[in-house]
């Protein structure tokens, strides 16, 4: 079983309930293909560095995935159709590391920080 | 006979590298300097931890030589492939 961190980048119009169900039809269509989804992470608005289909912010959501290629083909065949994405970066990792939140939102942002630069 | 002249021309190799290197460091400062990633509490290379991977970065986004930033060849190629994927997310 391979482990997947599977990144996709949406538009900046998309709103919260929209995002809420792209994840949805998504964890849905890794359980359909027996995999699993180990954690999923929205780090929410963020400034892409160039434009991208002239949009200037993405929302941007990251999953976890365990399984084989196949769930990763089936994903990456339809984010290229759906409209309202625009980037998906899939990449195999051996392990993952659960516990560091680099895009976690706002307000536990300072303290994550400060408990990293503590224990650093 | 050409023998000794290969390895003379090979030391001579040698030495110009060194003094290339030094023009971009104060030299007693540049050969002192271990590899800030490869050390036991270094932060780990991920495409996903910009703050760290902006350090690498010129200005305008070139990644920066290891002569210059003193990584290690490993830490290097990591850095670079991370870079690459962070840049393909419009991340950096």
């Amino acid at each position: 079983m391979n482990l997947y961190e599977h990144t996709i980048v949406a538009r900046q119009d998309t709103t919260p309930s929209q995002i809420k169900d792209l994840v949805e039809k998504y964890s849905e269509m890794v359980k359909k293909n027996k995999g699993k989804i180990i954690k999923t992470e929205n780090w929410g608005l963020l400034n892409l560095s160039y434009l991208i289909k002239k949009n200037k912010k993405g929302n941007y959501l990251h999953f976890k995935i365990e399984g084989n290629s196949k769930i990763i083909d089936e994903l990456e065949k339809n984010e290229k159709i759906d409209l309202n994405l625009l980037r998906y970066l899939t990449v195999r990792v051996k392990k993952f590391d659960l516990d560091t939140e680099y895009f976690s939102n706002t307000e536990n942002k300072k303290d994550s920080n400060f408990k990293k630069n503590a224990n650093e | 006979m050409n023998r000794k002249k290969f390895k003379s021309s090979k030391k001579k190799g040698k030495q110009s590298n060194f003094a290339k290197l030094s023009i971009f460091q104060p030299s007693k400062y540049k050969f002192k300097r271990k590899c800030p990633l490869s050390g036991k509490g270094a932060p780990v290379v991920d495409y996903k931890n910009i703050k760290l991977l902006r350090r690498y970065v010129s200005e305008n986004g070139k990644i920066l030589a290891s002569r210059i930033t003193s990584v290690s060849l490993k830490k290097q190629r990591e850095l670079s492939i991370s870079i690459k994927r962070a840049r393909n997310l419009a991340l950096i």
